[in-house]
């Protein structure tokens, strides 16, 4: 009874504790053996540190890109969740949903799960429409949006054969709701959190009136603010089945790179050469 | 009398938009049910049907102003008002659809020219410019040398612009329902005849009754409108047989929302039947066409029915997803892939219209926009 409890606490405090942290400290955590034939480090550690080794280099050097692997997707929505909480979305915004799609016929079913972020594609149809430079492809490879240089009139958003951008109309999960009053926490209090700033893009933008991001195309980043302080997106940290891998394809031995020479590699309509940056291993 | 009425109804379509004006300005776009997925709504639709007019009117006012055709002498600045107010309700439909309105100045000092956008703004500001100007010339200077050189550089340009609506839709390799190379053929043949059928209303039923043009003019012009209408009946045929035909998923499933599902009755009722079929069998017979009346009210159909196509091109295309599964990914506001446009995007659009109306007839009344020949006459 001892050793399971012990057992449970170890595993317990390693899962949900989080592995990176430990990681950014140098830590090596690992929940496979720590030697013997099973041996394997996490993906988590090994990307965290790849993540490091390519901040080293200049921005115009690495190249991120994204390797989901369908096979591990259970759909949970974690990243989905993630995602949300770490951008602060507002109702009606999101980065990444995960397509869910049943298959077979009863009883021989299955479910097929498509976690989604943009595609950050290196010949990306959502840029060249864009009346105002608004939206480009930065040094780093990712498709970004300046928030201030927008005029929200959504023709990248048709551009886009992804669906891969939403647009922020300025709505917020409380404004519904009653307002309080005394000790009472309404409206006023309760939305507080709603409208603080989040750090997209490294930059502070509270919600207030018609101030940016409200009125603007907004889309994943790859949580390029987190990448700048050598945090995975929080996506990929968040992701229970370690589906979800990043790092910089322009390093030969990056975990990436290995996966997006995989033979099972794959990427979404092709067909449009639109050259997505987020690789499915199906 | 029914100038009387036209300034009600405008008064009354402009007092219901206000309260949708105020709306947009006090909170945004929150209210409309365009969203995420469908991207645009009934305001752009609106700017593709009144910049329709806007061009065709323009080609239409050169049939006086730079080809000096003789039955059409005295028409010219009607139809450059007519282009004028259309313009201004298009850009006015257009600049309210965008989330940051207070920021268009950007598209001209920080533009990105190779953007269609841009290079719509440009253009549609450089047509109106020049529009104005042919307009204030027709009036001070008839038939000045510099009235000539406006026009010949403002045909191309109405070319221009109502391509490049065509085109906007159909750069986007993502939607293969606009992705078709006639696109940007088929605009400016939609703005001729939307042209000519504004042309048909100002002179059926606003227009002197004693001018002895008149009659001819109308038969001319409701004969142009026929033969358009029938060119784009034939547009429409050869894009959706080829569409049905070649049997792209996402194509004929924005085809079959317009033939079969949520939109079959603008398309079935109020654009083939009440908004083609109908104005072609009156507009086709002298009698019909030569009336005032028969011709302004037809005219007036032909001009509803080019708005419902242009929602038709619009609002299928994009309630067609991406990727089957995104329907049911995430839930949320403004993430539908159906579309029917909110109270307030209609009163919106009703105030545009009311301003477009009372626009169109405080210029009539107000302007010297008929010759002295043709009152003369």
């Amino acid at each position: 009874m001892t050793n399971e409890a012990s057992l449970v606490e170890k595993y317990a405090s390693e899962v949900f504790a989080g592995l990176v942290a430990p990681a950014a400290r140098g830590l090596k955590i690992s929940l496979a053996p720590a030697d013997g034939p099973l041996a394997k480090e996490d993906a988590l550690v090994r990307m965290t540190a790849e993540l490091k080794r390519a901040l080293e280099k200049p921005a115009s050097e690495r190249h991120w890109v994204m390797v989901i692997d369908l096979r591990k997707c259970v759909g949970c929505n974690a990243c989905t969740v993630a995602c949300v909480a770490e951008n602060k979305l507002p109702p009606g915004v999101v980065y990444r949903p995960v397509l869910a799609e049943e298959l077979g016929t009863y009883p021989r079913v299955t479910m097929k799960f498509l976690p989604k972020p943009c595609m950050q594609c290196d010949n990306p149809p959502c840029t060249p429409v864009c009346p105002v430079n608004a939206t480009y492809k930065n040094e780093e490879g990712v498709v970004v949006v300046d928030y201030d240089q927008c005029i929200g009139c959504r023709a990248c958003m048709a551009a886009c054969p992804y669906a891969s951008r939403t647009f922020d109309f300025g709505l917020t999960y409380t404004q519904a709701t009653p307002d309080g009053f005394d000790f009472v926490l309404g409206q006023s209090n309760a939305g507080d959190y709603e409208r603080i700033a989040n750090v997209e893009y490294g930059e502070n933008r509270a919600r207030k009136g018609n101030a940016s991001p409200i009125g603007n195309v907004r889309k994943c980043h790859f949580c390029l603010h987190r990448i700048k302080d050598g945090m995975l997106p929080a996506c990929t940290t968040t992701c229970i089945g370690r589906a979800t891998h990043f790092g910089d394809a322009n390093d030969p031995d990056s975990l990436v790179s290995e996966l997006v020479a995989s033979s099972n590699v794959m990427r979404l309509k092709e067909e449009l050469g639109t050259e997505p940056r987020v690789y499915y291993l199906a | 009398m029914l100038k009387k009425i036209t300034y009600a109804f405008g008064a009354l379509t402009l007092l219901f938009g206000l309260w949708g004006f105020y709306d947009r300005f006090a909170f945004g776009h929150q209210d409309a049910n365009y969203g995420s997925y469908v991207v645009w709504g009934l305001w752009v639709a609106m700017y593709l049907f009144f910049a329709g007019i806007a061009a065709g009117g323009f080609m239409i006012a050169t049939l006086d102003l730079l080809f000096d055709i003789p039955a059409f002498k005295g028409t010219g600045k009607i139809a450059l008002w007519g282009s004028l107010v259309s313009l201004a309700a298009a850009l006015l439909s257009i600049w309210l659809d965008l989330g940051h309105l207070e920021r268009i100045w950007k598209v001209y000092l920080q533009g990105n020219p190779s953007s269609l956008l841009f290079q719509m703004v440009w253009g549609y500001t450089l047509f109106g410019l020049l529009t104005l100007a042919a307009l204030i010339l027709e009036i001070r200077k008839p038939g000045s040398r510099a009235l000539k050189i406006i026009m010949w550089i403002g045909l191309p340009l109405s070319l221009f612009i109502s391509g490049a609506v065509g085109a906007l839709l159909g750069v986007n390799a993502s939607r293969p329902f606009w992705h078709i190379g006639l696109f940007p053929v088929q605009f400016p043949v939609f703005s001729l005849a939307s042209g000519a059928a504004m042309m048909l209303v100002a002179l059926g039923l606003f227009g002197s009754r004693d001018d002895p043009h008149r009659p001819q003019q109308l038969w001319t012009l409701s004969l142009m409108t026929v033969i358009l209408m029938v060119v784009k009946l034939y547009f429409i045929w050869a894009d959706y047989s080829q569409s049905m035909y070649g049997n792209v998923p996402m194509n004929v499933e924005a085809i079959r929302r317009i033939l079969f599902g949520p939109y079959w009755w603008a398309f079935w009722i109020a654009q083939l039947l009440i908004g083609s079929l109908i104005p072609i069998f009156f507009l086709s017979q002298p009698k019909f066409a030569k009336h005032n009346g028969w011709a302004g009210w037809m005219g007036l159909l032909v001009l509803m029915g080019y708005a419902f196509a242009r929602g038709l091109i619009i609002f299928p295309a994009l309630t067609v997803p991406e990727l089957g599964a995104l329907t049911s990914a995430f839930s949320g506001p403004h993430l539908s892939f159906d579309y029917f446009p909110s109270l307030m995007e209609w009163a919106v659009t009703s105030g545009t219209i009311g301003i477009a109306v009372l626009g169109f007839l405080l210029g009539s009344d107000f302007l010297p926009l008929v010759t002295k020949s043709q009152k003369e006459a």
